[in-house]
């Protein structure tokens, strides 16, 4: 079974006798749309209609509340390149950059799959396949930030999505780019979900959720301690519990 | 008979109905019985020029006229009065300064669209953007930071849109195409 397919990435993951992680997401009774033919940017064809639907944000509106008065500051959104999220804190006085990483992620795997195949094929030294290994490695091209160059970050549900050694590495380089005093908007499934959701801001109060293809499959839910444990240099964290299981946390560096 | 398919993968003629009047024009220059004399016709200055598919090119371009890139280009590409468009199948590696640039496809470098720049859903770009006006299409990609040169930042339709997409749970991909939205 190839890398990606124990990871439940790979192209037929499942159809195997092998565990499939991501079954349990792709066998909930949403309609699906067909893969984005974006992810390589090749061809003339439309991104896929996207479902989506609108949930008040305490967490949002916490955030802002946090950020208000900071003038020009920096904020770092990690999640796709959505013109609604760029406008309305572009509209605040902010510099947003934006970088998606667990699109970036998912590429990664691919890469890793193929340099894999071709040092068993070849008599070159195979690459460290170990967590580890392959965290240090994708944050060696990845979320390339000078130190304390942010005020805010919108890490949203990804940590759901990561592996828990990336997930701990990214969350360790989040905390270095943050300045003292900045903060981070995360979010966390309570139970595994059904499906994949992408957000956007829509006003101050409230969340576009946007049902997408599935790029990656959960790998964790994450416990109220495993969750103060990642963020534990960080000074505050407050959460906010929503009915659609997910929960909503801020932290303050 | 006429294929739409056909109509769009003429990246030119798609956004500039300059150049598909260019086209037409030359055409028929070729199949009429006075070529010689038609060949003295002079092409219109605002006919974009373009680097088809399959064109692979490193160096620098500066012009003044409209360029269309369906190719590879590395090096350095300032057209700083003039629209640039990135086709789908377009890869650059290039720090980019235009008027306006339409990105479809792939550019790594930063970008600098003095009026406007447009990422439709295909187009992947890492490297920052610095412009008056941004649209930005869902499904595009783009990894780096956004500057707003002036006081009016990002079109403010666009916030009306996503609420109202979100009441309607229309899809919600900018109209980018039609025009409505960069103009």
């Amino acid at each position: 079974m190839s890398f990606l397919n124990k990871l439940g990435i790979g192209v037929g993951a499942g159809a195997g006798g092998g565990r499939d992680i991501s079954r349990g997401i792709a066998a909930s009774n949403r309609p699906r749309t067909p893969a984005p033919a974006s992810t390589a940017a090749i061809g003339a064809t439309r991104a896929p209609e996207l479902r989506e639907s609108t949930r008040g944000s305490n967490g949002l509106k916490e955030f802002l509340w946090n950020l208000d008065g900071l003038g020009r500051g920096t904020l770092l959104d990690l999640g796709p390149a959505w013109q609604t999220t760029l406008s309305f804190f572009i509209e605040r006085g902010f510099r947003v950059s934006s970088e998606d990483i667990l699109r970036e992620w998912k590429e990664f795997l691919v890469e890793e799959e193929a340099k894999l195949r071709a040092a068993t094929g070849s008599s070159s030294e195979a690459p460290d396949v170990s967590p580890i290994g392959r965290a240090s490695r994708f944050l060696e091209t990845n979320l390339r930030y000078p130190a304390s160059s942010f005020d805010a970050i919108l890490l949203w549900d990804l940590l759901d999505y990561l592996e828990p050694v990336v997930g701990r590495q990214v969350v360790s380089c989040l905390t270095e780019m943050l300045r003292p005093g900045g903060i981070v908007f995360a979010m966390f499934h309570s139970k595994k979900p059904e499906g994949f959701q992408r957000y956007r801001v829509v006003d101050s109060n409230s969340l576009q959720v946007i049902s997408t293809p599935a790029l990656c499959p959960a790998q964790r839910v994450y416990q109220n301690r495993e969750i103060q444990d990642l963020f534990s240099r960080y000074r505050t964290m407050k959460s906010f519990v929503g009915r659609d299981q997910l929960r909503e946390a801020l932290f303050i560096k | 008979m006429w294929k739409k398919e056909d109509a769009k993968s003429q990246g030119v003629a798609e956004n500039s109905p300059d150049a598909a009047g260019i086209s037409t024009a030359i055409a028929r220059q070729g199949s009429g019985a006075n070529r010689e004399s038609n060949l003295s016709v002079p092409v219109s200055p605002r006919a974009a020029a373009s680097i088809s598919q399959g064109i692979r090119i490193k160096g620098e371009v500066t012009g003044t006229e409209d360029l269309f890139i369906d190719g590879h280009f590395e090096g350095k590409l300032s057209l700083p009065n003039s629209s640039l468009t990135v086709g789908p199948n377009g890869e650059i590696k290039a720090d980019i300064t235009a008027r306006e640039v339409i990105v479809r496809g792939r550019v790594d470098g930063k970008i600098v669209g003095r009026e406007k720049i447009q990422l439709w859903s295909t187009g992947n770009v890492a490297g920052d953007l610095q412009t008056e006006r941004l649209t930005i299409e869902d499904g595009a990609v783009l990894r780096g930071r956004v500057e707003i040169e002036t006081g009016k930042p990002l079109e403010k339709h666009t916030e009306a849109r996503g609420a109202a997409a979100g009441a309607s749970s229309k899809p919600s991909s900018l109209p980018v195409g039609s025009g409505s939205a960069a103009d």
